[in-house]
């Protein structure tokens, strides 16, 4: 809640004390509010006959939020349940596609583009997070990089878009 | 993959069992407590009418068989004025609990700080159990320092402030100029529940008085 004290550049984490802006708890949860807003644009950007995808990114959202409020210093450590539907998500899309090959180039269709840049912003939420004493948090994040690269791939090969192989 | 998504709010009915005023525009609502229903002192719910949610923190203690609001009737309001009306019978709306604004044991001295029905969420903590705090109680005039008696009982220091209406006993000014002019200095965990301006102030002051203290705030609308 918002109520106008933070002009000075403290602010408060629910846990209660007053931080600097700077702190990593801070720091890590506008890493998490970054990477939701991300996959807000990655939603917008999917075609349709993606619903289903589109529910999970908004549920992922929602975890986020939860998270995030642990990473803040809440008082309710996140359950491991999102842990295990993520992976399974990850496994339902993985098995629509082909064997990896080597290194893809990020990018392709818009959407498959926005889910990389979704994992990047998911990998760098997690580095921030792991710098905070909350590790409860990491495995959500370390298997949405795997959701989201597993998604890009789904959205290129949805869209008719070849995935461009990067050759050393 | 499993159906995912986060399941909406269960909405449950809530029968009134009565209502009556505590001041001119603020009156308490007992409603029934459904079975399945459990919160911690501190915690709010969302009462329903036509379609239109709000949240009011629940005053009773959280083994109470029944659910108290604390509620000050907004002229035009979507939600107050039919609960002010409320009939023993009826049946409302809620969803609930909601928030984290319960009370976290600390070894530094607690400063619970309430303004007008802000009062409610510390009343289900002092009926859960909790003393030894000092409560600056804020209040326009003597007749809206609800509870009093039960307040000053459970506290370790009771202050009233009135804004508005100088009476014996009261400290004549608000809150956050008691807290400014005579709370020592040190770190406390400070628990604020009322306006967004009283919050605002209060913060400010933690930030330049009281550093290395805990804020926990609820905005009342």
């Amino acid at each position: 809640m918002n109520v106008g004290t933070g002009d000075k550049g403290i602010t408060s984490l629910l846990s209660g004390e007053r931080v600097p802006k700077s702190h990593i708890r801070v720091e890590a949860c506008g890493e998490l509010d970054e990477l939701a807003s991300v996959l807000g644009a990655l939603a917008a950007s999917l075609s349709g006959g993606q619903e289903k995808a589109r529910g999970e990114i908004s549920w992922i959202q929602e975890q986020l939020l939860h998270i995030g409020a642990w990473v803040a210093g809440g008082s309710r450590a996140p359950s491991s349940e999102p842990v295990r539907v993520l992976e399974k998500a990850a496994e339902a899309l993985e098995r629509d596609l082909p064997p990896l090959q080597g290194f893809l180039l990020p990018g392709g269709h818009p959407s498959a583009a926005w889910a990389h840049v979704a994992r990047t912003v998911c990998r760098r939420a997690e580095r921030r997070a792991a710098a905070v004493p909350s590790p409860e948090v990491l495995p959500f994040l370390n298997r949405l990089s795997t959701y989201l690269y597993a998604l890009a791939r789904s959205c290129n090969r949805l869209n008719g878009v070849p995935e461009t192989q990067w050759k050393p | 993959m499993e159906a995912v998504g986060s399941p909406q709010p269960v909405k449950r009915p809530a029968r009134v069992l009565r209502c009556a005023p505590l001041s001119e525009s603020a009156f308490e609502i007992e409603l029934e407590r459904p079975r399945d229903f459990s919160f911690e002192a501190g915690q709010s719910i969302r009462v329903y009418i036509g379609g239109e949610g709000r949240d009011y923190s629940l005053a009773g203690s959280p083994s109470a068989q029944t659910l108290l609001l604390v509620v000050r009737r907004i002229a035009g309001g979507a939600v107050s004025p039919a609960l002010a009306d409320a009939a023993p019978g009826s049946l409302f709306d809620f969803t609930g609990p909601h928030g984290v604004f319960t009370f976290r044991p600390s070894p530094r001295p607690v400063v619970l700080v309430a303004t007008g029905i802000g009062i409610a969420p510390f009343l289900s903590m002092v009926r859960r159990g909790t003393v030894g705090f000092t409560l600056l109680h804020g209040a326009r005039s003597a007749d809206e320092l609800f509870h009093r008696r039960e307040l000053e009982t459970a506290a370790a220091r009771y202050v009233p402030c009135l804004s508005r209406q100088a009476s014996p006993g009261c400290f004549d000014g608000r809150v956050t100029a008691w807290a400014r002019d005579h709370l020592p200095p040190g770190t406390f965990d400070f628990y604020l529940c009322g306006g967004r301006q009283m919050a605002r102030d209060m913060i400010l002051l933690v930030d330049e008085r009281f550093p290395g203290s805990r804020v926990y705030t609820e905005i009342f609308f």
